[in-house]
């Protein structure tokens, strides 16, 4: 990592790279050093470069062909030269020897070469002028707002419930640039703002003392009511007899309500007329009797007031049939719970609950004094909302809010603190992520570049990155006394490795793994066990055709449906149950969505917590499970529900992402394994190298059969027809070994030798010419031969997922240096965190001179 | 059917009070020059465009026949008891949904054109679609409703990771779009759309429910405005582009809440709101149907888009005996049971329709006449054969009688032609008599 003070000089170094092609300015410096650059970058070409593409490449991307829309000798070389993506894009099929194909791939002098070429000469950067570029404001997405409602009030609110869900792009929900804010989102934040301070602020300042006998604090005296959880129940079929004794410590006035809840259990056409008697009484005196029939769940609540003598005191209830008609629908009532409020009288009275933590001092009297409580109470709040210190011009404006709406009639001090609240909450500078430059101007050449400028950030700024980074959610009191005392910039890896210790990481986990290795998905993935299982069993006519005949069958319109047809149907259905039941230790339940969930996050917080190698992700002799999860994988000796740490046998195919259920599934489709979407799987987000999308209009399977069966044959075979037409060769070539190395994984994560009656063959070449005969060997190419890819990518989407924006061919230095870190560390990975965070693009940003 | 659902269906239709006739409503600036989406009988014209994923299979499709007298064909067999009040369109396509040089996403495309008709800029964040015709329409029609336009899903959730070969996820789980930049997110939940409409609560307190809420908002407003004013001043170019979503969703809030007070008291169902997550896909699509249903009822708005599934979507179907994922069986490779497998999904899709169908048909409008006759439904699909993923001759049915400006019951063979050519149509129908073109269309499809 380059120190601050150099970058910073490495900055103002670099602030001769922006080019505006098209502008009329007259001949400058800039426009000197620029012209330079293109000399150097035309000579460099013709005299290395160029020679190297054609012995290298022209086979397939000059002369006519040009294969994946790449053609190197079509275009003149200035419009080569201006053409960053394409360089960017080649540099990246070259260093992962993807290009050339089949093992050709450049030497390692070949490729220093070339990078060279691209970084220095096509895009300007070197390591001392790193272009940091800059971050579009961006918006909490969901679970940033839930996170930090939490943190901010205490208070978990829904947001599933309540917001729409986030886009996402470059495979993350929280890049600024697909975030939109509708006018119906707004809205929604408006009402959330006020449901959550609805719920935090007490607006009431004096209440009536309250306590509450629960339905499940009776006791039952006779007959068969039930005090469960939630309430006392008890049946109208049934006599029963339940009572509460209550102490009360004050004599005086009491106000009493019994709630009641009469349900049902719904019965489609048919309808339940039993009645009972619902008795009350207090200390042996009926207070209320009432008849009720069937009452569609309705709510029920019975007051009466009463002077109470300090002491014990009974309620009981009762109930008592009254007819005994048929009882179809299971009538029931329920007493949900017993409200005492009382004593009456003002001297008795008590603020709400929670009320002295939000008003620790008593409301003055005062307007003056009201205000100046008022300004106590909002400012600390604010600044903490917007994570940075509240300018005193909103804060006043803000405090007369507040005043102004505690003076509407009906309202109060405690009213008009939470119409504070709510502004606060609906602030822009709340749901955005504001972020200010630091006040330092950076030395900048302005005549060199009098558009823009690259600045430092300002400490609360990266308070900020730090925490929604590592913690989804505002900064802690910490990082903003860090940033507040200026010292944030200078303690960031300690400060890193405090806030992975705080359980708020979690977050990081389940929002960065969730989302890079799809392992959030595991919870709504639809694969179907007995489907998935029946394939990998030999194939069954009988059942085939039974299925047939019943979709067969539910094609019909129901009403039209013989009674024969019907009883066939019922008959398959318990049958096609009864295979539903054999599958079922196996068929995708909550608890086994969760135990894989967590052993891939588990397996990234180890890796993190121990500062182990990166490289553990892709293949490690351990894994995480319990009991339920090991039987799924065929292992012994786990036992128990709690997820743990267990050592893998030395001939085991598992450990790794690659052999856990979470990207097992995820790349499934519902009934079968997709090799190519797990090949696609590692190419986007393993190697970083995703193959371009399919063409339009793919030829047709049968044309390529030449009159086979395409029922005979395997997925296998399939793939092989597909790959022999040209175009889809390219890319195939990349995904399909891949993913049918790892066939012997069913859809479901399950480890078969078979699928139907044919022996899986896992072995394979990859198209950058490596072979392997098993998922062990496969593993290990993986992290030796590509592990470079593996840093790079896993740097890239980490620092995509840091900054909330997509990398740019500009970021190419900056990954590069990450990489290096993380390679002279031997992959730890804490050492990746450090460094992106110490990276120029987190810390630094480009903007807009004033004035310009 | 769960029990929830059924709860809540049960005693919807009859207890709503029908809206008055529209004739008999205070002349507002908006309506004296030209009647928009009324019909000759002074009703509510309401329209709305439904889409189902993944094209149908072609075969199944479409019916034989001539225009009058014609079969259906399997898929919309269950429409045959409202032959009356549909007309099957052939020969529309979307041409901008095809891949040309922008190659694969032809998922992202056929959803992200649906309603829009313009080629979308291939970009993961860059995005760049088209208004859509709802909200061009909503734009001129919206102000005789409270609500100027719904937008319903039934999607709820999403995958992580990258969507469909370089496009940004919201092409494709977007239909309104309210400028080319700006999806309008639709609600997923029965329950927040049944809020949305008619307050929280239970029944009899709605009302006032919703009145505090819109005190609250009207409070802080002006306050937050000035906030977003101040903010405003501090940022770069770009992020005011960001914030200035901020900005107008606060006008539009204003001029929300103004409108609804314009519109006064709203009539409350009086049945308990829907719960939270429906247990099956089917009853969130039956519950979902039922939402438009009940807006078009109480006239809360007159413009809707419903999506069933976004385009691409991979959902099995084990209660039908279809465990595949849908997207992946639509790749038949003219396997026939596979080809089967997903006429069997498409036919799922179109009895909901005809649930839906049913509904409209026997709810009663204000002008004597059913729902379904005031009505103009597009059903269809922005891929045709999914197998292939071409985009002509797209699936599409349209339903409903427009108020007498339809002529239903037939089976409609155009001349290929661009589907926006029918959103004219429609506009016309509507009132909205100067939208002379509107994506790539190219005439008014006068054969509806």
């Amino acid at each position: 990592m380059l120190p601050a003070n150099l970058l910073l000089r490495s900055c103002v170094l670099f602030l001769g790279i922006f080019y505006v092609a098209d502008s009329l300015r007259l001949i400058s410096q800039v426009d000197a050093a620029e012209s330079d650059r293109i000399v150097r970058a035309e000579s460099q070409f013709a005299s290395e470069i160029k020679p190297l593409l054609q012995a290298r490449c022209y086979d397939c991307h000059a002369n006519g062909s040009h294969e994946g829309g790449v053609s190197l000798d079509e275009i003149d070389t200035e419009h080569l030269l201006s053409d960053q993506k394409l360089w960017a894009r080649m540099l990246r099929m070259v260093r992962a020897d993807m290009m050339p194909p089949d093992g050709e791939s450049l030497n390692r002098e070949e490729k220093l070469l070339l990078a060279g070429f691209v970084k220095r000469d096509i895009l300007d950067l070197s390591p001392d002028s790193l272009d940091p570029g800059s971050v579009t404001i961006r918006r909490l997405n969901r679970s940033e707002y839930r996170n930090t409602i939490r943190d901010l009030l205490n208070f978990d609110f829904k947001v599933e419930e309540n917001f729409p869900v986030d886009d996402s792009g470059h495979g993350f929900d929280n890049i600024a640039n697909v975030q939109t804010l509708s006018p119906i989102l707004l809205e929604k934040y408006i009402a959330a703002a006020s449901t959550i301070v609805d719920q935090v602020v007490p607006k009431i300042r004096w209440i009536e003392p309250q306590t509450i006998i629960a339905g499940k604090s009776f006791t039952v005296n006779e007959g068969s009511a039930k005090a469960s959880d939630d309430s006392l129940r008890m049946s109208y079929y049934d006599t029963a007899r339940a009572s509460a004794v209550h102490l009360i410590d004050i004599s005086g006035n009491y106000r009493l309500a019994i709630q009641l809840s009469l349900g049902e259990q719904y019965v489609d056409n048919v309808f339940d007329y039993n009645k009972c008697e619902f008795t009350c009484l207090l200390d042996g005196e009926i207070i209320s009797k009432e008849e009720f029939s069937r009452e569609n769940d309705k709510k029920r609540q019975i007051e009466f007031d009463r002077w109470l003598e300090a002491g014990e005191h009974k309620i009981e209830v009762l109930v008592k049939p009254t007819t005994s008609e048929d009882k179809v629908r299971d009538l029931r009532l329920e007493v949900r719970r017993v409200q005492i409020t009382g004593p009456f009288g003002d001297e008795y009275l008590v603020h709400p609950k929670g009320y002295e933590v939000v008003f620790a001092e008593s409301i003055p009297e005062s307007p003056d004094e009201q205000r100046a409580y008022m300004r106590r109470l909002l400012e600390p709040f604010a600044s903490r909302a917007f994570r940075r210190p509240v300018d005193s011009a909103y804060l006043d404006r803000l405090v007369e809010f507040a005043i102004a709406n505690s003076l509407q009639p009906n309202a109060n001090f405690e009213s008009g603190y939470a119409a504070g609240l709510v502004a606060i909450l609906s602030s822009p500078r709340f749901l955005f992520l504001e972020e200010q430059p630091s006040e330092v101007v950076l030395e900048a050449n302005h005549s060199a570049a009098p558009e823009q400028e690259i600045k430092a950030l300002d400490d609360y700024a990266l308070a900020s990155r730090l925490s929604y980074f590592l913690w989804s959610s505002m900064p802690d009191d910490q990082l903003i006394r860090l940033a507040s005392e200026g010292k944030l910039r200078s303690n960031l890896v300690p400060q890193v490795d405090r806030m992975l210790k705080d359980w708020r990481s979690d977050a990081f986990n389940k929002n960065f793994v969730g989302q890079w290795l799809r392992s959030r998905d595991i919870e709504t993935a639809n694969v179907n066990a007995s489907a998935t299982l029946a394939r990998d069993a030999e194939p069954d006519p009988d059942a085939e055709r039974a299925r047939d005949r019943f979709r067969e069958l539910r094609r019909k319109n129901p009403d039209e449906l013989s009674a024969e047809e019907k009883t066939e149907m019922d008959a398959m259905r318990a049958k096609f149950l009864n295979g539903f039941r054999r599958f079922r230790e196996f068929e995708l339940d909550y608890s086994l969505r969760n135990a894989m969930r967590q052993e891939t996050e588990m397996m990234f917080d180890y890796v993190i917590d121990e500062n182990r190698s990166l490289l553990e992700l892709i293949d490690a002799d351990y894994t995480f499970l319990n009991e339920r999860l090991a039987r799924h994988y065929n292992i012994d000796g786990v036992q128990g529900r709690e997820m743990r740490r267990v050592e893998l046998a030395e001939d085991s195919p598992r450990g790794g992402i690659l052999t856990q259920g979470t990207f097992l599934i995820v790349t499934s489709n519902p009934d079968r394994t997709s090799p190519v979407k797990r090949g696609l799987f590692v190419l986007e987000n393993l190697l970083g190298t995703p193959p371009p999308p399919p063409p339009p209009n793919i030829p047709s399977l049968e044309d390529s059969l030449d009159g086979r069966d395409p029922k005979s044959l395997s997925l296998r075979e399939t793939l092989e027809i597909h790959r022999q037409d040209a175009a889809c060769a390219g890319c195939h070539n990349r995904m399909d070994p891949l993913g049918l190395g790892l066939e012997n994984f069913n859809a479901l994560g399950m480890w078969r030798e078979k699928e139907r009656s044919d022996v899986i063959q896992p072995e394979g070449t990859l198209i950058t010419g490596e072979s392997f005969a098993t998922v062990q060997q496969l593993k290990s190419i993986l992290k030796e031969d590509r592990r470079e890819q593996f840093f790079s990518t896993v740097s890239e989407k980490m620092l995509t997922y840091a900054l909330g924006r997509g990398l740019e061919p500009y970021d190419i230095e900056t990954v590069d240096r990450i990489v290096e870190r993380l390679e002279q560390a031997n992959g730890a990975s804490k050492e990746l965190i450090y460094a992106i965070v110490e990276s120029a693009p987190f810390g630094y940003t480009r903007t807009d001179a004033p004035d310009s | 059917m769960t029990f929830a659902r059924r709860t809540f269906l049960r005693g919807l239709g009859a207890s709503i009070a029908l809206p008055s006739l529209v004739s008999l409503r205070p002349v507002t600036a908006a309506n004296a020059a030209r009647p928009l989406a009324i019909t000759k009988t002074g009703a509510p014209l309401r329209t709305a465009f439904v889409y189902f994923p993944n094209g149908a299979i072609p075969a199944a499709w479409w019916p034989e026949g001539d225009e009058q007298s014609f079969q259906f064909g399997q898929t919309l067999a269950p429409l045959q008891s409202f032959r009356d009040d549909i007309q099957i369109l052939k020969g529309l396509e979307h041409k901008s949904a095809e891949g040309g040089p922008d190659g694969g996403g032809d998922h992202a495309r056929g959803n992200g054109t649906f309603l829009t008709g313009v080629r979308l800029k291939k970009s993961a964040t860059d995005l760049h679609a088209g208004t859509s015709i709802d909200q061009v329409l909503a734009k001129r029609v919206g102000d005789q409703t409270r609500f100027a336009s719904l937008e319903l899903t039934c999607d709820a959730i999403r995958q992580s990771g990258e969507c469909d070969s370089g496009y940004a996820c919201a092409y494709q789980f977007n239909l309104a779009w309210s400028s080319p930049t700006t999806p309008v997110a639709p609600e997923a939940s029965p329950r927040l759309v049944f809020e949305r409409l008619f307050g929280e609560g239970n029944p009899g307190e709605r009302w006032s429910n919703m009145q505090m809420r819109r005190q609250q908002q009207r409070s802080i407003l002006d306050f937050v405005m000035e906030d977003a004013r101040d903010m405003n001043r501090r940022l770069s170019v770009n992020d005011q582009l960001k914030l200035d979503q901020y900005l107008s969703g606060l006008r539009d809030l204003e001029l929300r809440l103004d409108r609804a007070e314009k519109f006064g008291e709203v009539q409350d169902p009086g049945v308990a709101t829907p719960t939270m997550t429906p247990l099956s896909y089917a009853d969130h699509v039956d519950l979902m149907f039922e939402m438009l249903a009940l807006a078009f009822q109480t006239d809360s708005t007159r413009i809707s888009t419903l999506m069933l599934a976004h385009d691409g979507s991979n959902r099995s179907f084990s209660d039908i005996g279809v465990v595949e994922g849908h997207h992946d069986l639509s790749h038949h490779q003219n396997k026939e049971d596979r080809v089967a497998k997903v006429a069997e999904i498409d036919l799922w899709y179109t009895r909901r329709l005809a649930n839906f169908l049913k509904r409209m048909k026997e709810t009663e409008d204000v002008d004597g006449n059913s729902l379904l006759d005031n009505s103009m439904i597009v059903y269809g699909s922005g891929n045709a054969d999914g197998n292939r993923h071409t985009h002509s001759d797209l699936p599409v049915v349209l339903a409903g009688g427009g108020g007498g400006t339809l002529r239903p019951g037939r089976y409609v063979k155009n001349t290929m032609g661009p589907m926006t050519n029918l959103y004219l149509g429609l506009a016309q129908r509507l009132g909205v008599e100067d939208l002379t073109s509107f994506g790539d269309s190219n005439d008014v499809l006068n054969s509806i």
